[in-house]
């Protein structure tokens, strides 16, 4: 007998039919829910410090210090954030959660090495003033970097209540820890951060460390050629730069921004109603995690599912439906609360600039970046998306326009003049933002086609 | 054209078999090439995926003067997926070609060879990406899927379509780097007679078909086998697997490749009668198609007559692969059903284990179960010329059949032969014509998978010394007078010297 013996249970051997389709739980909460509440505590801690009379200088020069520990920790860990969640997300749907525990503890020698060098360098070059306060923002750098890799283990095992929990605590004990220290001026107020940053973080690892088994102490496994994306790489960095390229603009500008402390400045007429702005958008991240990271996620699952546990291309069908309807539902459902938010705030804006102690005149900036940050609350439902359907490219592209126009709008309004700040950053977000519900409606469109023809063939 | 350059008078092309792979058709190539010392062979080897090293089984003659394997299995390497319109020609082609898979009226266009299979025109590995990646193939996946199986698991259904497709976009790769050559000869349809019809088209050299087996019910068997043994037990629930559907695809393919093949060859030669009957149902023009018997070596078995014991062993022999078709399970049946009457027979197997060592094991454990381990022994593979005259019948149990060799080595031998009434078992048992029959019957032929009348056959041959002599001296008049080796050879010569003067 000639001819070919086939080998068919290769071909239909359960390897090939769960393929390489897998659903990937992206964590949205990473930069971005951490982030605001970290906004809210240092609203929170100069405000208080404000009213009880803590010298003012020290206030605005704590609030600026902690504003760029966040901004540059952030950044600096932005190329391993989004490598690490996909990391996670793959061991775990290969069930492998053994190997998570030693890379995290990987991923913390080499963020806690990077951001240890970074913040010495950038100290002996640029910094001077007290000991204590140069000890307080290398430590609180590093601690801060080491927190963001840790909230992304946390998030992966969608533990929300805790993160959000050990957040609420963490953040209590920063702002009273810095009260109590508030006599000691800046460094006082800094040291207090830097505590209660380090319960936070020590708490974030007991709740990770309690969740993972693990044999392993470290691994880098995560650095090995093959489980590296580098457009992930990139994407995170570019979106981190970008979030904060429009504040960067104004406070390096001689007109907008000023010296606060030492090499650090601030633009107080910029920065004050973006922050503020910032807040506005608890609401709307609520829904955001309710509809996106449960509701979504559940549809993206089942879809996928749907496809590996033998459904027929009608099921397919209506489970893609499903999914859309889902994006389209949550999408409706954030615009829905977060512009009710939005109205309102913009409703009783001279109240709040009021009750903040902000002059009045900031209220045409505070409507614009009101509106602004709901539209990058959309963006980032878009990216999340995104990233749950696995399009990398997409996503980096988007960030990559979000970096660029920011930047580039930023830079014009700052030469149209003050009746133009905060439009760069909105017209940024806006572009960003329709581009990205552009890309996300045609990539639903064309799911079924590329999820199944853009898979290589075996 | 004689100024062309031919690097080869002849081009063999060969799936699964030789020289890689032992059997009845490989037998039957090295003694094709060997009979034909002053025509230049080259060789065309098809694998499904390359194994980790691949010594050839046979020594190649000297005048085989290239030997290229592909392996169809192998990645189609088509780069990375990027999203892609793809060219509605090529699919529009592809899509009449599988319309005439289904139902095949009329004679193929020579355009969808060209461009569906050939791909001509299209950059080398254009079309596969297009076939896998492009939005138009997605269309036409989907499609075919909505009419023809909507109930299917359709990952299941998409992955069968790619893997069908796979060796095929393979295949359009290979045709391309086939150097030129008088005549291409394919010994199977499938994917070797495929790629012959597509060499032809692309040169407009003739194809010569010789077909032994049944290529679309051989692969028709290995399916079933495969989808059985899947299966967890007789009596559970069939799981809905949808399995029926892609058998189906399956044999229609093999069945589109083989109409392929016949619209191109000619002559479509096959071994004995039934099959050029066989040939003609699927698709082959009856004026086309030739019968060219196999041949044996009659002189180099001649010697072994003397070598016999005075007394009949009570030996049955079956010499073949251990393998399924062979229906092995049931020699050893007819062995344990034998022994009750006869207690001194016992069954030899000789032929290779490694082929199926899964089956060959399975095999090994009826032994144990019927208590047959002094009675049954697997010789493994072994020089037949030693074992023939120490055997009292030569069993042949399988279920599926072509013209077997080990019939007419038996013959020469001088050792009756107890078949299944299989390809052309028959024929070389009872004869054909009149004149042929009229020579005796040389042994006996029983039903498949039925290891009684298997048992009741052989008792009866081997305790009849009269018949058994009778038996035993009409194989050897039949084997002289109509299945000379040198007439296959001739024959052969004659093909090859009119087609390659075309």
């Amino acid at each position: 007998m000639a001819g070919i013996g086939f080998e068919l249970r290769r071909m239909f051997s359960k390897d090939t039919l769960s393929g390489r389709l897998q659903a990937y739980t992206f964590a949205a909460v990473i930069g971005s829910g951490p982030w605001v509440l970290s906004i809210v505590a240092i609203l929170a801690i100069g405000l208080i410090n404000t009213r009880r009379s803590a010298p003012a200088d020290a206030v605005a020069q704590f609030q600026v210090s902690v504003t760029y520990l966040m901004a540059f920790s952030l950044i600096l860990t932005s190329p391993l954030q989004l490598m690490f969640t996909r990391f996670i997300a793959d061991r775990l749907f290969e069930q492998r959660p053994r190997l998570i525990l030693a890379n995290l503890f990987g991923a913390l020698v080499v963020t806690f090495a990077a951001a240890g060098a970074v913040g010495a360098v950038a100290l002996a070059l640029w910094f001077d003033g007290p000991l204590l306060y140069r000890q307080c923002m290398l430590s609180g750098f590093v601690i801060l970097c080491g927190i963001w890799m840790v909230v992304i283990f946390a998030s992966a095992i969608k533990a929300y209540q805790h993160i959000l929990l050990v957040f609420l605590m963490g953040y209590a004990m920063t702002v009273g820890v810095s009260l109590g220290l508030r006599g000691f001026g800046l460094s006082g107020l800094l040291l207090g951060f830097v505590i209660g940053q380090a319960c936070l973080f020590f708490a974030l690892l007991a709740l990770v460390v309690r969740q993972y088994p693990g044999d392993l102490m470290v691994s880098f496994d995560f650095l090995r050629r093959g489980q590296m994306f580098p457009s992930l790489i990139w994407t995170g960095l570019f979106y981190n730069v970008g979030a904060w390229a429009d504040k960067f603009i104004f406070w390096a500008d001689p007109f907008t921004g000023v010296d606060v402390a030492g090499p650090l400045r601030a633009s107080p007429i910029y920065d004050l109603p973006i922050f503020l702005s910032y807040l506005s958008l608890i609401p709307g991240m609520a829904v955001f995690l309710i509809r996106i990271e449960t509701d979504f996620a559940g549809k993206c699952e089942r879809f996928y599912l749907t496809i590996t546990n033998g459904g027929t291309l009608a099921q397919i069908m209506a489970a893609r439906k499903d999914l859309v309807e889902a994006v389209r539902g949550g999408m409706f459902a954030i615009f829905k609360v977060q512009g009710a938010t939005t109205v309102i705030l913009l409703l009783m804006g001279e109240e709040l600039l009021a009750w903040f102690d902000i002059a009045p005149i900031y209220r045409v900036l505070l409507n614009i970046d009101l509106l602004a940050v709901a539209v990058q609350l959309l963006l980032l439902t878009v990216l999340n998306v995104l990233f749950y359907l696995d399009q990398r490219r997409a996503a980096f592209q988007l960030c990559l326009l979000f970096l660029v126009s920011n930047t580039l709008f930023s830079l014009l309004t700052l030469h149209l003049g003050p009746a133009f700040f905060g439009y760069g950053f909105a017209l940024a977000v806006l572009l960003t933002g329709s581009m990205g519900l552009l890309i996300l409606s045609q990539k639903l469109d064309q799911l079924d086609y590329e999820t199944f023809m853009l898979q290589p063939v075996v | 054209m004689s100024a062309l350059n031919y690097e080869a008078d002849v081009t063999l092309l060969l799936e699964g078999s030789y020289p890689f792979v032992r059997g009845g058709v490989s037998g039957w190539v090295h003694q094709l090439i060997e009979g034909l010392p002053e025509v230049r062979f080259a060789l065309v080897y098809l694998g499904a995926e390359r194994p980790p090293r691949e010594a050839p089984r046979y020594i190649l003659p000297p005048n085989v003067c290239s030997l290229h394997c592909h392996y169809l299995m192998d990645g189609a390497a088509s780069g990375v997926p990027t999203a892609r319109p793809g060219d509605p020609a090529y699919f529009a082609a592809s899509a009449r070609l599988h319309e005439w898979f289904r139902d095949p009226q009329g004679a193929p266009e020579s355009a969808w060879l060209d461009q569906a299979l050939l791909q001509k025109g299209q950059a080398s590995g254009q079309c596969s990406q297009d076939f896998f990646h492009s939005q138009a193939a997605w269309q036409q996946i989907t499609e075919s899927y909505a009419r023809h199986c909507p109930d299917a698991s359709f990952h299941a259904y998409f992955w069968a379509v790619r893997n069908m497709h796979t060796p095929l976009m393979k295949l359009a790769a290979v045709a391309r780097t086939i150097a030129p050559s008088r005549v291409f000869h394919s010994v199977t349809t499938g994917y070797a007679g495929l790629l012959g019809a597509m060499l032809s088209q692309q040169s407009g050299r003739p194809l010569i078909l010789t077909e032994h087996g049944i290529y679309t019910k051989e692969r028709k068997i290995e399916l079933q086998s495969l989808f059985l043994r899947e299966q967890q037990g007789w009596f559970s629930a069939l799981p809905e697997t949808g399995m029926e559907h892609y058998d189906q695809m399956w044999v229609r393919l093999f069945e589109g490749m083989g109409r392929l093949t016949y619209a191109q060859a000619d002559p479509v030669i096959a071994l004995y009668e039934q099959n050029r009957q066989r040939q003609i149902r699927d698709g082959a023009a009856p004026e086309r198609t030739c019968i060219i018997p196999n041949g044996v070596d009659v002189a180099r078995f001649a010697p072994l007559r003397a070598r016999r014991p005075e007394a009949t062993p009570m030996v049955l022999g079956l010499i073949g692969r251990i393998v399924p078709i062979k229906d092995i399970k049931t020699f050893i049946r007819a062995v344990g059903a034998l022994a009750v009457r006869l207690p001194e027979v016992e069954g030899w197997l000789i032929g290779p284990e490694e082929e199926d060592p899964a089956y060959a094991e399975e095999c090994k454990a009826l032994v144990r179960s019927l208590g047959l381990e002094n009675r049954i022994r697997f010789l493994g593979f072994q020089k037949v010329e030693d074992f023939l005259p120490q055997l009292g019948l030569l069993l042949l149990t399988s279920i599926s059949e072509a013209f077997p060799l080990a019939i007419l080595e038996s013959h020469a031998s001088g050792l009756p032969v107890l078949a299944t009434d299989v390809g052309a078992c028959r024929d070389l048992i009872d004869g054909k014509e009149p004149a042929d029959c009229a020579l005796g019957r040389a042994g006996d032929v029983v039903p498949i998978v039925d290891h009684d009348a298997l048992a009741r056959a052989a008792f009866d041959l081997l305790t009849d010394p009269a018949r058994w002599r009778a038996a035993q001296q009409a194989g050897i008049d039949r084997v002289e007078r109509y299945y000379q080796q040198s007439r296959v050879i001739d024959s052969y010569r004659a093909i090859y010297q009119t087609m390659g003067a075309r």
